[in-house]
């Protein structure tokens, strides 16, 4: 039996343990005496977060596989043989012996009927479990309410709306009501909770028309979901003015069209996450819709119904792709009513970009030539031993576009290109610094242009200069237009839109953003870069070298655990979607 | 514990009433309190008595005053340990082991050089500022430092990382080696000559930049040359170009005629240059004061007779860790004419806390700060390096001096948990915190303060009542560090 004094000194963890195991797992509902939890959820709630399947989660996260991943990092094992983690792992034993269980099986009778979340107006936060067994609800209530006791907190409150309700820490308040488990942040919030329990349907979070569009956006048999009322949350300074924020910056403007504007317009957030298989999916719904002839986000929107991304290019050690749907003649042709306080920026850029382009208009000589289709590629690179290696390594980067008229406009491109590289070379010259070299070889049936710079006298090739990371590179293969970091990426990309064009490939219909980032290429770039990340980490976080090494190690092993991340976004019939799904490697 | 500079000595700045200008805008008041003369000790002006070696006496006793300026000048600050090891040791053994450390730091500089080897500007002024606070042998920065300003190369004009790299390297391996050799190495460096704007220099068109700021700047200085001295000393340096980053030499650019450098006439070259220059008596003398600034005291200008002595031992063999060895033992060095006499560099002042709560902080959010106070590392203002002095103070840097000795300390933002005052004084034994105030009073001031500053000072440490040990002791080392004391050398 463990003393009192061990049990005093542990409150810390045992906090910490309790707050673990009502936050993470759950199990299918087996009752039917109660209500669904949210029904005791009140309307204005402006967040709620129901875990109605957790075994599927709990499956996942906790599983054999899982358990074998996580264990077998040096990271965890490290961990573990710190005296705190003993101490954890002590605490976890005698919470097991208490209930006669392990601790798996424990969490999952515990919380087995689901896990209910809300945060109401006037800072209230409930929490509803319910248990599958009562006894062992009981059980462990009395524990940690017993150790809340040594610690001079824990106590019993005066009887609400005819239920005994009891504090942890003198602050919040809970209850238990047959194999349910209530808690407010206050014994006001409490009180809120146990009220609704005598009053009608419509006085919950369920009545709320915008919850039920929600929940049925969401997938109403989803493991989870989640609902926020935006036309509350947009009364929170930090989040309208982030609504407002990307407004401002072209690039970003850009790249987030279509999505701010739509959550701009919705009045719910609904999330639905499932898992299948080895990953995790998250889906997001919004009732606004970035469109119509006035939205400032027209040129992010598929215009007659099957358009959309294309599909993202696949090249060898690919570390992310982006495809978007964009229209830059629109966009740019807007420019002045989106950026309306940037224009003498826009104005120099574009005296600039007619230098490059030999006086043509950009928004209607150049930018009009691109379809819509935008697709950008990062991939780690692979380095020519008879060049070097830089001893930084970056990742090469290239955009790609879809020309209207590739004939007419590939020569201008190319043109303006190796305008850029004369400059690039002539400023270089004027500080005494080594310039690009200029060469045309072939790739495939598709000849292309390269500049790089000459390795020829740097004695020591293993540590080159981080330029040496730069191969700019323009191709052209059929109606494409890549520029490119790197020649080997442009080489990569040239084959791949070869298979593309020689395969069938249908747009994403609906969708207007598409990205893919490959966990375990970016731990392997990570990895390449592994002692320059240390160093960096060394200074700007003050450590030693060993303490950097485990950081960044444990930042390695933890993305190799994952293996994709796939997001997208879209319009859908009347809502905004997005789906993000995660891959892990276990 | 004695811990007053001058509790036996007559001219404790404390029987000063520099209270009385506590009205005055603060950095005024720092500048004044740096400034004040007592009457100067007849001794002071006494050569003889002013580079003797101080021998600890009952009205200059060695204690927690002296070991901590003798720490201020000669290193960034010390910790709590090596304050009490110097008063262990006594003045002339710690000196020793000032200039000469018993670990070589040699394994530990070879292995930063690694680390630099392939960062940026901003990343070699993150390392040197690394390097400053972890040293075995803070003297050998200390004076790197001082050679960084006096040969000022700004990595804006040189733009490579690896030449500034090397820059600071030649004048690190001379810190406390030969002047002559550090000159031999200088007027050949690339960095230096990128700087200079003297990267070409052909026989038809000598360029006069650099033997101009070898003259003007770093020897002999202002009347101490004449123009043609610096056209025929340009001459000397024809052929030397610095192409692609590296320095090379083309025969066909160099002038082999005759040359006349200071009444010295021959078919001079870099090399000869350098050691005319150095016959020089102004070269020394100049380079004496110059130290005399940075060890003793940049208020009071010396008087000639005090100088000339030191100056005529350095112009024999151009030693700098003798002549930095003759200072650091010397009575003036650990007289009232030299104590809390010059204004700390934001380096000093910065790494004055960090060394004292022993640990390391992010030296790449440091180098920003320091850069926002004036000392942008690798960046010197000009050819003629940082003024220093009351240069470093004005309304603007001292809020920001505030700002990043709060940042240190308060353990959250950028500089995250890292310095705890709280753990450093219950390390030595405080347990109160009452206790805590006093012992970083000690470490921080050697309790210099009195009076009204001191009482306030600790009276601070008691609130808020109600807030944590350690967060009090936060607040409370964040207001040592904004007294006056803290802010002078």
């Amino acid at each position: 039996m463990l003393c009192n004094r061990k049990v005093h000194r542990s409150v810390a963890f045992e906090r910490f343990v309790l707050v673990a195991l009502l936050a993470v797992f759950g199990f299918e509902r087996t009752f039917a005496a109660l209500p669904p939890a949210a029904e005791w959820i009140p309307k204005n709630a402006v967040i709620s977060l129901e875990v109605s399947n957790p075994k599927a989660l709990l499956d996942m996260l906790t599983g054999k596989e899982a358990t074998a991943a996580v264990t077998a990092l040096p990271a965890y094992k490290s961990l573990m043989s710190s005296a705190q983690s003993q101490e954890l792992l002590t605490m976890i034993g005698f919470i097991e012996g208490t209930l006669g269980t392990d601790w798996r099986t424990g969490l999952a009778k515990l919380t087995g009927g689901g896990i209910t979340i809300a945060i109401c107006p006037e800072e209230i936060f409930l929490l509803i479990i319910d248990a599958e067994d009562e006894v062992m609800l009981g059980s462990i209530h009395e524990l940690f309410l017993n150790i809340a006791r040594n610690d001079g907190r824990g106590e019993e409150l005066a009887s609400i709306e005819g239920v005994t309700a009891w504090t942890f820490n003198g602050k919040e308040a809970h209850t238990i009501i047959g194999k349910r488990f209530v808690l407010a942040s206050s014994a006001e919030g409490l009180k809120k909770v146990l009220d609704l329990r005598d009053k009608g349907v419509g006085e919950n979070l369920t009545s709320k028309a915008s919850y039920q569009a929600a929940r049925q956006a969401a997938g109403p048999d989803s493991a989870a979901t989640a609902f926020a009322d935006l036309s509350l949350l947009k009364y929170v300074p930090e989040f309208s003015a982030l609504l407002e924020e990307s407004g401002g910056n072209p690039l970003s403007a850009l790249a987030f069209a279509g999505i701010v504007e739509a959550l701009r317009e919705s009045s719910w957030l609904g999330l639905g996450l499932d898992v299948e298989q080895s990953s995790l999916v998250l889906r997001a719904s919004v009732d606004g819709k970035a469109g119509g002839s006035s939205s400032s986000a027209g040129f992010a929107l598929p215009k007659k119904a099957g358009q959309g991304v294309l599909p993202n290019l696949s090249v060898p050690r690919r570390l992310a792709a982006i495809s978007l749907h964009r229209d830059l003649h629109e966009f740019y042709a807007a420019k002045d009513d989106l950026f309306p306080e940037r224009t003498s920026g826009l104005i120099f850029f574009e005296n600039m970009m007619g230098i490059f382009f030999s006086g043509r208009d950009l928004t209607s000589e150049v930018l009009s030539q691109a379809k819509p289709e935008i697709r950008l590629v990062l991939a780690e690179q692979e380095y020519d031993a008879a060049i070097g290696t830089p001893q930084v390594k970056l990742p090469a980067f290239a955009i790609i576009f879809c020309l209207k008229d590739a004939e007419e406009f590939d020569i201008v491109a190319e043109e303006a290109w190796q305008k850029a590289v004369g400059l690039i070379n002539f400023t270089r010259g004027q500080q005494a610094m080594p310039g690009l070299i200029i060469d045309r070889p072939t790739q495939g049936e598709t000849r292309f242009t390269v500049a790089y710079f000459s390795a020829v006298d740097v004695e020591d090739k293993s540590k080159l200069e981080q330029r040496f990371n730069f191969r700019p590179s323009v191709a052209m293969p059929g109606d494409y237009l890549i520029f490119s970091s790197s020649d080997g990426l442009a080489r990569d990309l040239v084959d791949a839109l070869d298979r593309e064009m020689k395969s069938s490939h249908e747009a994403l219909a609906g969708t207007h953003s598409a990205l893919e980032i490959d966990a375990e290429q970016v731990a392997s770039i990570l990895e390449a870069n592994r002692m320059t990340l240390v160093r960096g980490n060394m200074v700007k976080k003050g450590r030693t070298q060993a303490e950097s090494e485990a950081g960044i190690d444990l930042m390695i092993t933890l993305i190799k655990l994952a293996k994709q991340l796939k997001l997208s976004a879209g319009t859908g019939k009347d809502l905004t979607q997005a789906k993000l799904e995660l891959s892990l490697n276990f | 514990m004695d811990s007053c500079f001058r509790r036996n000595d007559k001219y404790c700045f404390r029987n000063r009433n520099y209270m009385s200008s506590a009205i005055l805008q603060k950095p005024l008041r720092i500048i004044v309190m740096a400034q004040q003369t007592s009457k100067r000790p007849v001794k002071a002006t006494d050569p003889a008595w002013a580079w003797a070696a101080y021998k600890p006496s009952d009205s200059a006793p060695w204690n927690l005053a002296r070991a901590g300026h003798l720490y201020r000048r000669a290193g960034f600050g010390a910790n709590w340990g090596e304050l009490q090891q110097a008063l262990s040791d006594g003045p002339q053994r710690t000196i020793d082991k000032l200039l000469k450390p018993k670990i070589d730091p040699a394994s530990f500089n070879r292995e930063l050089d690694q680390y630099e080897s392939s960062a940026s500007v901003d990343g070699l002024r993150a390392w040197w500022l690394r390097r400053m606070i972890q040293t075995p042998h803070p003297l050998l920065e200390k004076m790197t430092l001082f050679w960084h300003s006096h040969f000022a190369a700004d990595a804006a004009k040189v733009k490579s990382a690896r030449l500034m790299q090397q820059n600071v390297q030649l004048l690190r391996s001379q810190a406390l080696g030969s002047l002559r050799t550090m000159l031999e190495g200088i007027w050949c460096d690339p960095a230096m000559l990128l700087s200079a704007a003297a990267d070409t220099n052909r026989k038809a068109r000598p360029n006069e930049n650099f033997a101009k700021s070898l003259f003007e700047v770093f020897t002999v200085g202002p009347g101490g040359y004449t123009e043609r001295d610096v056209r025929e000393a340009s001459r000397a340096f024809t052929g030397w170009f610095v192409l692609r980053s590296r320095l090379r030499y083309i025969e066909r650019e160099h002038d082999d005629g005759a040359k006349q450098i200071f009444g010295r006439q021959g078919k001079f070259k870099g090399d000869d240059v350098v050691r005319v220059v150095l016959e020089q008596p102004a070269t020394a003398q100049r380079l004496v004061r110059k130290l005399y600034r940075f060890f003793i005291s940049e208020t009071e200008e010396p008087d000639a007779r005090v100088l000339a002595a030191p100056a005529e031992s350095f112009a024999k063999d151009y030693d700098i860790p003798k002549l930095v060895g003759t200072v650091l033992r010397s009575n003036l060095f650990f007289s009232p004419a030299a104590y809390r006499r010059r204004i700390k560099s934001p380096v000093e002042f910065s790494l004055g806390i960090i060394k004292g709560l022993e640990e390391t902080v992010s030296t790449t959010q440091l180098a920003k700060d320091l850069s926002k106070l004036g000392q942008n590392l690798y960046h010197p203002p000009t050819i003629h390096g940082w003024s220093g002095g009351r240069h470093w103070l004005n309304s603007s840097t001292m809020a920001a001096r505030s700002n990043l000795a709060l940042a240190l300390l308060q353990g959250s933002g950028p500089y995250g948990a890292k310095l705890n005052p709280w753990l450093i004084t219950q390390k030595y034994g405080a347990s109160t915190v009452e206790s805590a105030a006093r012992f970083l009073v000690e470490l921080f001031l050697q309790a210099d303060p009195e009076g009204v500053v001191y009482r306030t000072l600790l009276k601070s440490a008691q609130s808020p009542a109600d807030a944590k040990p350690q967060d009090r002791l936060r607040r409370f080392a964040h207001s040592v560090t904004t007294v006056a004391e803290f802010n002078l050398a």
